[in-house]
């Protein structure tokens, strides 16, 4: 008898959390949730030329409830923060913070010494996974952020990443 | 009358000292311009006269001259009597002349005056008043600088007028230990004429009269002043802050504010 | 306006819009009292964003303030950057070379259109039609990457500088602007008016909905697209001109209905107005210089003067008192839409739910600058 050749089996073990993690990554939905100017770049990459639904990240949610990622989009005033929270609180596990844009970062071009209203960074009370640099980001960074968590979700790359030549 | 004038005016009601003065400064101005132009237009007309009648008499003095060689006598009294009556008339016709001119005169001359001379800056510390600004370099025709209880009346006037407010403005002068409001107007109907009203209240005391009930844009543009200067806004229907969470109790634009 | 009673006076009940609402556009919140569906009364509450740029302003000095007024309104990020820099020209008195106007108009008036595609975009979006906002971002992408290629931004520009611009226009610039107005001309009858303008259901809701009489406009203080639907035809660029518009024809749109269809009508047109005004300002586009001669540090003398120019909203007015030192001593920035905002309450008395949001869109909002 030779030896029998076994094809790879179309089904495939994996743990249950590996998988849920591939289908979470692949339909990361983001809240409809903008701040200033770094909304209008969301908005511009939710659009058709940059076109974040290539990435399954288009389907903005106006309700915490529905989302699974919330884009802090902008400058967060110690008015608004308590809202801010309220919202993330709102939101079903598991879920993730991008801070889009460097108000969200660190209090941006906002940060000065007499500083009354400006909340120095969404990390201050929330917890940030990605952290997208730019004032405003271009919408390409805010692809590349979104692909970041996927990576962290999954644990691989699906895309490859640009290197600057 | 252009708007600026008029504005002008119905802002001096406000301030009957320099409306007095300026009525008769204006009035001595005018009568100055007036009787200048007058005594141009005369001085023109008898240099013009006097030229007629000598180039007249002198034509008549040939003439009589030519007609001499008869009577010697008789033509020089016509000669006289006729250059008499030449120059009486001439010297008519040329009053008349210039009283018709000067009639159009005093009706151009309105409008020559009509848009204010800039104002000069006072030497010290600035009257209640109004000034008229260079719009080139400020931007504004009319700065009125009034007691804060005066506020209300300009309001009053400005929206009379047909003004908008435009917005309302803090400044802290924390040297003179006052504060400034600026409230500034425009119009929407096609003529320019752009006014600051401002009035300085002590910095211990800041209190204004709301001009709210007035033109209602004012109800936020206080609030915003008083959240950010401490300046209350007396009569004010809703005075909490606007921009600052509702429980604030800083006010960040004044000079001394720390965080 | 007779409202049918839904409840009891005493059954009245509070709805908060906001502030996060994709309706409000940002962070504005509204604390509505509701008989039913209609609005018994609206009052806008804002703060959300407030960004110190006052206080900014202050304590630094005339050119670190730059970068602060494109994001005070970042859709018409432009308009802001020049009331600005006009105030300070203004109080130092600083003479902008013949080009560099050129230049200022050509971008402004392209920055307001991209402004205006956007509150298409999104006005539409508010009344439940999403795929006008896919055209309009189409072609204001086209916009932006004109504007990036002379700025060097896409979005927040910090263009101008005292006494000119900072960058010159290259042909490149030129013919990519020629081939975008040719292209938006003939996309305007089609993907905009064919499709949107006509649309049924949006006359239906825009049509008598959100009344402003010319009154209420002029004690508010309301400027811009607002004024200009209530048929007052009231332009800075007209009666207050500055720059080089009074050498160039250019109509001002106005509508006399009053209501937010004359208020989308209005901007729709100036989409147009603005086409031939970069159109004119090309052709004549003269050569010479971009920057005056301006020293490194300005100080101006103590001075309080105003500046105004019409951003895509309304009349934008910066306010610039100087003691004689390097930076602002105070700093007013006066924005369109605060006032235009503040007369809001007033007119969405008695209205339906869904019509005040129809007419909160055709206000135009940008929150960061009624914040500031």
């Amino acid at each position: 008898m030779g030896t029998e050749k076994v094809p790879s089996s179309i089904i495939q073990f994996a743990s249950l959390d590996k998988l849920l993690a591939l289908g979470r990554a692949n339909s990361l939905w983001p809240m409809t949730f903008g701040l200033a100017c770094c909304a209008i770049e969301m908005m511009a990459a939710g659009a058709g030329r940059f076109d974040l639904a290539r990435f399954g990240a288009e389907v903005f949610r106006p309700s915490p409830r529905q989302s699974d990622v919330m884009i802090v989009a902008g400058t967060i005033t110690k008015k608004m923060a308590p809202a801010v929270k309220t919202l993330y609180d709102q939101m079903a596990e598991p879920k993730w913070v991008i801070a889009m844009g460097n108000c969200a970062i660190s209090g941006g071009p906002f940060k000065f010494d007499k500083n009354y209203s400006v909340v120095e960074g969404a990390d201050q009370f929330l917890p940030v996974d990605v952290y997208i640099p730019g004032c405003p980001p271009r919408p390409e960074a805010l692809i590349e952020g979104i692909l970041v968590l996927e990576e962290k979700i999954t644990g691989k790359r699906r895309w490859p990443r640009v290197v600057p030549t | 009358m252009s708007i600026l004038r008029e504005t002008k005016w119905a802002l001096l009601e406000l301030f009957p000292e320099q409306k007095a003065g300026e009525a008769d400064a204006e009035k001595a101005a005018r009568e100055k311009a007036k009787a200048d132009a007058l005594a141009k237009i005369e001085a023109e007309a008898k240099a013009k006269a006097e030229a007629e009648a000598k180039a007249k008499a002198k034509s008549e003095g040939k003439e009589g001259e030519a007609a001499s060689s008869d009577s010697p006598k008789k033509p020089s009294k016509v000669q006289e009597t006729a250059a008499e009556s030449a120059s009486v008339d001439l010297a008519a016709k040329v009053k008349g002349e210039a009283a018709k001119q000067a009639a159009p005169v005093e009706e151009i001359e309105e409008p020559e005056s009509d848009e204010p001379p800039i104002s000069l800056e006072p030497e010290g510390a600035r009257p209640y008043g109004v000034m008229v600004r260079s719009y080139a370099a400020r931007g504004y025709h009319l700065d009125v600088f009034c007691a804060p209880d005066q506020v209300v009346a300009a309001a009053e006037l400005l929206d009379g007028a047909g003004f908008s407010l435009e917005a309302v403005t803090g400044v802290d002068w924390i040297k003179e230990e006052q504060l400034e409001v600026v409230y500034d107007y425009n119009r929407t109907d096609g003529q320019l004429c752009r006014v600051a009203v401002r009035t300085r209240v002590p910095r211990s005391a800041p209190e204004v009269p709301t001009v709210s009930h007035i033109f209602s844009g004012a109800n936020w543009h206080e609030r915003e002043t008083h959240e950010f200067f401490g300046i209350v806004f007396q009569g004010h229907p809703y005075l909490v802050p606007l921009l600052l969470p509702e429980d604030a109790d800083f006010h960040p634009l004044l000079k001394d504010f720390t965080p | 306006m007779t409202v049918p009673i839904q409840c009891a006076p005493d059954e009245t009940f509070v709805l908060n819009l906001g502030p996060q609402h994709p309706a409000t556009h940002g962070v504005l919140r509204v604390k509505l009292t509701m008989d039913g569906e209609y609005v018994v009364k609206a009052e806008p509450v804002l703060g959300y964003i407030h960004r110190m740029h006052e206080k900014m302003a202050e304590s630094g000095t005339f050119a670190q303030f730059m970068g602060n007024t494109p994001r005070m309104d970042y859709l018409s990020a432009l308009s802001y950057n020049q009331g600005y820099v006009m105030a300070v020209e203004r109080a130092a008195g600083i003479q902008v070379p013949e080009r560099a106007e050129y230049i200022r108009t050509i971008t402004v008036e392209l920055n307001r259109i991209s402004s205006h595609l956007l509150w298409f975009g999104a006005f539409v979006l508010d009344l439940g039609g999403f795929t006008p906002l896919l055209y309009a971002f189409d072609d204001r992408e086209k916009i932006l990457d004109l504007l990036e290629h002379v700025t060097g931004s896409r979005l927040t520009y910090c263009y101008y500088r005292f006494g000119g611009v900072y960058n010159d226009i290259d042909d490149d610039f030129i013919t990519g602007t020629r081939a975008f107005i040719k292209r938006l001309r003939s996309r305007l009858p089609s993907q905009y008016h064919d499709l949107v303008t006509g649309n049924i259901i949006l006359i239906k809701r825009l049509k008598d909905i959100g009344i402003i009489s010319q009154e209420i406009c002029r004690k508010y203080g309301a400027t811009g697209p607002v004024l200009r639907g209530s048929g007052i035809k009231y332009d800075v660029r007209r009666n207050e001109p500055y720059s080089i518009y009074p050498e160039l024809k250019f109509d001002i749109p106005c509508y006399k209905e009053c209501d937010s269809m004359a208020r989308y009508m209005v901007r729709m047109d100036e989409i147009e107005q603005s086409l031939r005004i970069i159109e004119q300002a090309l052709d004549k586009l003269p050569g010479g210089p971009v920057q005056a001669k301006v020293p490194k540090t300005l100080k101006p003398a103590a001075v309080d003067c105003y500046a105004n120019v019409e951003a895509a909203r309304g009349s934008f007015g910066c306010r610039l008192v100087c003691d004689g030192d390097k930076g602002p001593y105070r700093l007013k920035l006066r924005s369109p839409t605060y006032s235009n905002l503040s007369l809001f309450g007033e007119v969405a008395e008695g209205m339906l739910l869904a019509d005040a949001l129809a007419f909160m869109g055709s206000l135009d909002l940008v929150i960061p600058e009624i914040d500031r």
